[in-house]
Formats: structure tokens, sequence, C-alpha cells
């Protein structure tokens, strides 16, 4: 067995109480053995306080862009009494995704602020209400939009997440690790009145899911305005997605970095939008409007580094369904996204019937 | 809705116990103390949110260790470890020091918590740039075992070794490496 390992069943306390006693004595006796320790110790200490340290300042980043970032009091000091800043302290991420950080905050045994252990290489950008998040999300709207209207009272659902819709018959996808044993889904949005919806179809490998709401009254009569883009995109064109990463509707653009994801994955894509928890299942646009993906998740390890399922696998998903009246049902539009040439908030304001605050329900 | 106002004994509770409301209700409750103090003082807002920043990680360390007692106003210590951090700054870009100090704050010794934070400091900054040096997959596989207590199942199937054996071979050279970088530079 190599030193390391030794050291490493010590301080993880895997040792028996025999191998304990042998290692402890091995300690007094051999010096060379203990200097290693020592030096081992100092390695594990060291990177732990590298990551808590780097962790604590990504929150308070993220709190101080929340709080006081853009439109807060900041502007209210006169500007141009400030000369020119000096050399930042430390750089800091000002893109940390917000609830990735905040939501999942957890203590490890060494203290700290850090980040909750995960054990999927792509983090699942689900928001886990009945978690820390649900109060995180209560707080922030309780203080910053104290005016805003009510929410009606409703129990809080177990995850929430965003999902689109496939046409104006009701049809909408969204990330299957969010309904993943799910009791019961609604939706709901700007205009959309909280209606429940039916799971129709689903490809757990491509992580999609395809619903269907019961009561589509208030979006029948809106024109639908997505087309789904034929061709793949290409590296550095130009994204952005609307979702739900709290119960507002949030807008974040960036553009694709790579054609596949992680482990080289080609089914999605990579791509630099910030996207937190909350997101999953959010459409991926072009900027003349066509869907060109689902939001996936995020790589654990990586900041600012998103996946989203490649379109074309949306229709895969439809292709291959075995019911031909549903088949027909979700047959995708040829027709042109009334989207095109428009401005960013011009389409925005056309996409919002059609995208959702998914709130799922668990036994 | 959550509380909105704390004592100082409940700001360092929650603190100490890594409550993220209270973390965000102290951010924001001493910011502008802060804010002042540097923009007065030939600093930018960005410069103040650095050093605010700089200062809640100070008081946060602090709160950690046991025994911790705060003998003065908890804002007194926060304006006290941002004027010395602004200062230090200052310094060190050279800059010419007039200062408009506000005559009215309390301050307190804190330079047994400044220097002992600026050890730490320069510590996290000789592990960064080692951990800079060491790349990926290195960095997040170390990370991923000795953080955040992955099995060295985990780590294989997250990394795509073909099984915990060779992960397990791939952390022990991560880690020489880390410790080659760590020791003799």
């Amino acid at each position: 067995m190599r030193a390391t390992d030794l050291f490493d069943n010590y301080i993880f306390g895997t040792t028996s109480d025999g191998e304990k006693t042998e290692f402890e004595n091995r300690l007094k006796s051999d010096p060379e053995f203990a200097l290693a320790f020592d030096k081992h110790k100092t390695i594990l200490e060291g990177i732990n306080q590298h990551e808590q340290r780097t962790h604590l300042k990504q929150i308070l980043a993220t709190i101080h862009q929340q709080e006081f970032g853009k439109d807060a009091k900041i502007r209210s000091l006169k500007e141009e009494t400030f000369i020119k800043k000096h050399g930042k302290t430390f750089a800091v991420a000002a893109s940390v995704a917000v609830f990735a950080v905040l939501g999942t905050v957890t203590v490890l045994s060494t203290g700290g602020y850090l980040l909750k252990q995960q054990s999927n290489a792509i983090t699942d950008l689900k928001r886990d209400v009945t978690e820390l998040k649900y109060s995180q999300d209560a707080i922030i709207e309780g203080i910053k939009d104290a005016t805003r209207k009510p929410l009606k009272k409703y129990a809080p659902a177990n995850i929430e997440g965003t999902g689109f819709a496939l046409n104006n018959k009701g049809y909408f996808i969204t990330s299957w690790h969010m309904v993943n044993n799910a009791d019961s889904v609604f939706v709901t949005n700007t205009i959309l009145d909280r209606a429940s919806a039916k799971l129709v179809a689903s490809n757990a490998a491509l992580d999609i899911a395809i619903y269907k709401i019961d009561n589509i009254e208030s979006i029948k009569n809106i024109s639908f305005p997505f087309s789904f883009k034929n061709t793949g995109s290409e590296i550095g064109d130009k994204i952005f997605t609307l979702g739900y990463p709290r119960r507002d509707v949030v807008y974040g653009e960036g553009s694709v970095s790579a054609l596949s994801g992680f482990n080289n994955d080609t089914t999605m894509y990579q791509i630099s939008i910030p996207v937190n928890p909350g997101n999953s299942g959010g459409p991926l646009m072009d900027e003349q409007g066509n869907i060109v993906g689902v939001i996936r998740g995020k790589q654990s390890s990586a900041e600012g580094t998103g996946f989203a399922i490649k379109s074309n696998f949306i229709k895969q998903t439809i292709n291959n369904l075995e019911n031909d009246s549903l088949k027909k049902d979700l047959a995708l539009s040829g027709k042109k996204s009334s989207l095109k040439g428009l401005k960013r908030s011009e389409q925005i304001k056309k996409m919002e019937p059609f995208v959702f605050n998914v709130m799922v329900y668990k036994k | 809705m959550s509380k909105v106002t704390y004592t100082d004994p409940e700001f360092i509770e929650g603190l100490r116990h890594n409550q993220d409301a209270v973390l965000r209700a102290l951010y924001k409750k001493y910011y502008n103390l802060v804010l002042k103090y540097v923009v007065n003082n030939s600093g930018s807002s960005e410069a103040a949110a650095d050093i605010y920043q700089e200062t809640i990680i100070v008081l946060y360390e602090n709160v950690q260790k046991p025994g911790f007692e705060l003998n003065c106003q908890l804002q007194t210590f926060i304006f006290s470890i941002a004027k010395r951090l602004w200062l230090k700054q200052l310094r060190k870009s050279g800059h010419t020091l007039r200062f408009k100090e506000d005559e009215e704050a309390e301050v307190v010794d804190v330079s047994e918590e400044i220097t002992e934070h600026l050890k730490k400091e320069s510590d996290i900054e000789k592990m960064n740039a080692c951990m800079e040096s060491l790349g990926e997959p290195c960095k997040t596989l170390l990370k991923d075992f000795y953080v955040y207590k992955l099995s060295m199942e985990e780590i294989s199937e997250k990394f795509g070794y073909t099984n915990a054996d060779n992960a397990k071979t791939q952390k022990y050279k991560c880690l020489q490496r880390l410790k080659r970088y760590f020791f003799e530079d």
C-alpha cells in the first residue's frame, strides 16, 4: 500500500484499531514517515482551504451582484468622484450561478460555505424547492419585489424548472431529470394560470420529457412563435434562453462553446450561458428565434459551462414515438419562426406565453 | 418573508452556522459603510466591493474560530478591518495618502486579525498557483476526493476512467504532482 493511502485511510478514519496503533507507532519511530504525513496533511488542508475560499468569494460576489449590482443604490453615490479603480483584491467571477451557489450550500466537516457534494459530472439544474432554495426564493422575492402581486398560495413544489411549448396544442418539453418519479406536474407563466399536465412521452437517455397541459384556453389563440432549427449550430453562434431559475422569468445569453457536451457527448452543445438551477428544460434559441436545444445542466466542476441537448434530438424523440396519433400531434411545425428579425425584447415578449415554470410534486 | 434585522450576536451565530440569509442580511447592512469610506478615500465602487468582501471573509474566518468573542460592536469590527485593508491597498498601489477620515467612526485594534488573514491569504494564493499549474482534470479530481469526499467509484465514473483502481492511480499521480509543486517551489 502506498504511504498516501495509509495517510488517507488514517485521516478518513477507515483504519482498523490495530492498524491505527501501528500507524501511530510508526509516526513516532520513523521521522521520514512522520514528515511525509505532515506534508500530506498540509496539502489536504491547503486543498480544503482553497476550495472554501473560492466558494465563499463566489457567494459574496453573487450576493453583491444581486443586492448592489447595476440597478441598486450604489448609483446614488456620485460616480464621477471615483478615481480609476485600483487593482482588484481578487478576481471574482461575477457570473456565478446564484442558486447553484447559495442554494446548495452545505457545511462540510471542516466548516465553511461549501458546495454540496456533487456526484454527477453534470449538475442537473432543477430547483429542489423543498431544500434551502425555497426559503431563499421567498427571501429574495420578498425583499426585492415587495411590490409585486402576491403569489397565490399553493403547496411548494418539490422541484421547479422550465419547459417550453412544442406547439399551441398544449404540448411542451422539459427535462426528464426533473419529472422523473413525479406524482404530479403543474405549469404556470406570465399568462397561464396554474394548470396541470400529463406525461405523454419521454426519453431518459436524452433527458427529454414531453407533457401535455390540460387546460390551454389562455394560450391556444396566441400565435406560436418557435420553429426548430434543422441544421446544427456552429461554435461561436450567439444563443439565448428564457427560464425560471426563480419565480420570475429570467433571460440569459451567450454562445455555443463546443459541439459536444460533457465527456464528448455529441447529443449536447456546450454553452456559455450562465445557467442556474431552475433553468433545466428551458429553450435554447439562436438569434433568429429558432430553437436549437434544451438546457440540460452544467458542469459541476467548472463555472460558466452549461450543456444543452441539441434540437435534432427532440425531433428524433418525436419521430421514434410508436403512437401515431401522438406523433402527428407533435409533428414540429416547418414554418419559419415568427421571431426572426425582431428585437430581442420583442422576441422575448412573444416567447413568454410559451415558456413555462414547471412545478413538480413528488410523493 | 424572513427576518430582516438581526442583533450582533444573531449575526455572529448565523455566520458561524453558515446561514445564507444571515450572510446576505449582514452583507447588505454594512456595505454602504465601507463603500462610503473607500469612496471618500480615493477608491472606486469596485475597489470598495472588493475590500468589503475581503472584510466579510476576515469576519467569517474569525467567527469560525472556537471561542471567538466580539469585544466591540460588529459595525466597529467590520469598519476597522475594512479600513486596515483599504489603507494597505492604497499603500501598495503607491497612492498618495490624503485622507478625509471619518472622525465619527470608531475603530478597534485588529492588527492580529489582519496579520493572520494576510498569512492565510498568501497560503491560499500559493495553493492557487499550484492548482493552476496542476490543471484539469487533476484539480477537480483532488477536490472531488478530498473536499467533496466522492468515492473512487464516483470519480471513476465522472472522469471516465475504466475502474476505481485506475481513478485511484490518477488521484495518486495528481497528488504527487501537487506536492512537488507545493513543496519544491
